[in-house]
């Protein structure tokens, strides 16, 4: 009979313990604090690549979302969020008026210092697997986004201070629900703000330029002087023996206009591997045999990126073109295609004109990408 | 029914029971390492770091070193059809960091084998296609192809050469050959067996100086005319071809 009892006054005491108020005292439900109310299934966001481009490189840690999408063109721009001073974004070094590049020879941070680099286009990321930035230090485009925030010469700030006003804004928590389906405000993080960012530039895919139009879209047709930039100097197949120039598109070859590597490609006058100015991937890493190699960057748009190289040492075109026909600095490590070769004002005025096919304007207004309402 | 059980059961056993020998057993596999191991004069490759000594009395480094093998498949000593292990790879030295020795690990069956063999280059099939047809991080969009609308070079040996003997390495050398008429099979008539925890270790090497220079034919890295041999010149780099194609040897370490 005791049994009885001890058994009966344990299951009360569970049945108890097992009633859990689910409201405040007045029995209404409490939210958790930070919570965040809404939409939290992200929408699969399918990017348009036209038929000519390969696939883009998938990243299995940065699944894309129209949500995601929606949040990282909204950070992009947003110059309250990233910069200590709320008065730059990624936008400010990246205008889509430039292809995604600011037109300084260096980028200007928030105290109008110079960084140390140009600013890189950022179209067609999403083909990239190898390397991100002219050193090629970031191995994912949403690490990429880290230090630039960090960055004295660039916006400053520190991420505990971004991620702060993230969460008290009245309008990202629950655009971060919706992108990443989390529920409170702690959980917006470094993370998840950087991949919403690179899922935004993984869409900025540039492939409507005459170039595309004349080889792949079939709608319309080069100059003469195009043709023969073209042909004479640019996509170079059958070079006779002796024949030193490799023609462009060895490094710079269509679709992409770049051939994701890292060169030297014999801009620097220095007197041994260990004196470049900035290493480039050399500084990555850590090996001397890469010193002064740098990023071959994508020609697409290249008539509005100006100007050229890492440190944007050439203003125009013209001063690359002529760099590349006088040969490099024959340090050890330079590209050996840098062969130097004869290029007569015609062929100048072809190439210029072949390179200023590659101008895609219609990304220039593509309201995808400018600044959200 | 309760008497049915037993033989039911004793018939199930039975059924359960198949023989060793049957022809539709599923083939056991195992993991097989290959490695490629890329050498100058018999020696570990050193891309950049380590300057090399050329029959023709200049010195030279080698900034790269690449080549797509086409169809890598072991071939059973009973005569069965070849196991194919991949349809297309690259193989590229490009960095000082490299390793000379590059390693690729395959699923395969447990048997005897006569050989290896592999197509150098890309083969036609996959020659005739549009790069964009391939995932932008596939080896067959690595930006190796001679154009936008043409074929893959299926091997490329680039380097600086000091022919004044003055310590610079000033004269660039690029030889970049493919073409469907280059395409090449090569194959190793050793045989080795695989088995679960006894599997052989294989390597096969390829020698950048052999394929420029095999002793008494040496390619003339000095002839301007012979400096930078790319697409249209290909008669000019079947001369290196051949002798790359012929110069790759199989280690088996059984």
């Amino acid at each position: 009979m005791v049994r009885l009892f001890v058994m009966l006054g344990l299951t009360v005491l569970l049945a108890a313990a097992g009633c859990r108020e689910e409201g405040g005292a007045d029995g209404v439900e409490l939210p958790e604090e930070g919570a965040i109310t809404g939409p939290n299934t992200p929408t699969p966001y399918a990017l348009e690549v036209p038929a000519y481009l390969p696939a883009p490189v998938v990243d299995a840690e940065n699944p894309m979302s129209v949500e995601g999408v929606n949040l990282g063109r909204r950070i992009f721009y947003d110059t309250d969020i990233l910069s200590t001073d709320g008065t730059m974004s990624c936008a400010s070094c990246h205008k889509q008026e430039l292809a995604f590049t600011d037109g300084l020879n260096r980028s200007l941070g928030i105290r109008r210092l110079e960084g140390n680099r140009s600013a890189m286009s950022l179209v067609n990321l999403a083909f990239n697997p190898n390397g991100f930035n002219w050193d090629g230090d970031a191995p994912k485009l949403w690490k990429q986004a880290i230090h630039p925030v960090e960055d004295m010469l660039e916006l400053d700030n520190d991420w505990e201070e971004v991620l702060r006003k993230l969460r008290e804004d009245a309008d990202y928590p629950a655009r971060f629900r919706a992108a990443f389906g989390i529920d409170t405000k702690e959980e917006i993080t470094q993370e998840l703000t950087i991949k919403a960012l690179a899922q935004f530039e993984r869409t900025i895919i540039s492939a409507n330029s005459k170039f595309d139009r004349v080889v792949y879209q079939n709608t319309d047709f080069f100059t003469e002087e195009e043709q023969l930039g073209a042909d004479s100097l640019f996509f170079v197949e059958n070079l006779a023996p002796g024949v030193l120039h490799p023609g462009c598109g060895h490094c710079h070859n269509a679709p992409g206009f770049g051939d994701n590597k890292f060169h030297n490609n014999g801009i620097e006058d220095v007197a041994s591997l260990d004196d470049f100015p900035d290493p480039g991937l050399g500084g990555v890493t850590g090996n001397r045999f890469d010193n002064g190699k740098f990023r071959t960057p994508t020609l697409r748009n290249i008539a509005l990126t100006a100007p050229y190289m890492h440190d944007g040492r050439f203003k125009t075109l013209e001063e690359v073109l002529d760099h590349y026909a006088s040969g490099g600095h024959n340090l050890e490590n330079e590209d050996p295609n840098i062969t130097g070769f004869t290029l007569t004002e015609r062929q100048k005025r072809a190439l210029l004109a072949f390179l200023h096919t590659l101008t895609d304007e219609s990304l220039l207004t593509d309201e995808r990408f400018s600044a959200p309402e | 029914m309760k008497h049915l059980l037993l033989p039911l059961l004793l018939l199930l056993a039975l059924t359960a029971c198949r023989d060793d020998d049957d022809v539709d057993m599923p083939l056991t596999e195992t993991d097989l390492t290959l490695d490629f191991r890329a050498e100058y004069d018999g020696a570990p490759l050193g891309i950049q770091r380590d300057a090399y000594a050329y029959p023709t009395g200049d010195t030279l480094k080698v900034l790269l070193f690449q080549y797509y093998v086409s169809d890598l498949e072991l071939l059973p000593r009973n005569g069965a059809a070849p196991v194919r292990l991949t349809d297309i790879d690259l193989l590229r030295w490009m960095s000082a960091s490299d390793s000379a020795m590059q390693t690729r690990t395959f699923r395969v069956p447990e048997g005897d084998y006569a050989g290896l063999r592999f197509g150098l280059g890309v083969k036609p099939e996959l020659n005739a296609q549009d790069p964009s047809a391939f995932p932008a991080d596939y080896v067959l969009n690595e930006a190796e192809f001679w154009g936008p609308t043409t074929r893959y070079v299926f091997a490329k040996i680039e380097a600086n050469a000091d022919l004044e003997s003055d310590g610079l390495y000033d004269t660039g050398l690029t030889y970049h050959m493919g073409s469907d008429s280059l395409y090449t099979t090569v194959e190793f008539n050793q045989p080795f067996s695989v088995r679960a925890g006894q599997t052989p270790q294989l390597t096969v090497v390829a020698d950048v100086l052999r394929a420029l220079s095999d002793g008494s034919d040496t390619f003339d890295i000095t002839n301007p005319q012979q400096q930078a041999v790319h697409g249209g010149n290909q008669a000019v780099a079947l001369d290196i071809w051949n002798r790359l194609a012929g110069q790759f040897r199989l280690e088996v370490q059984q």
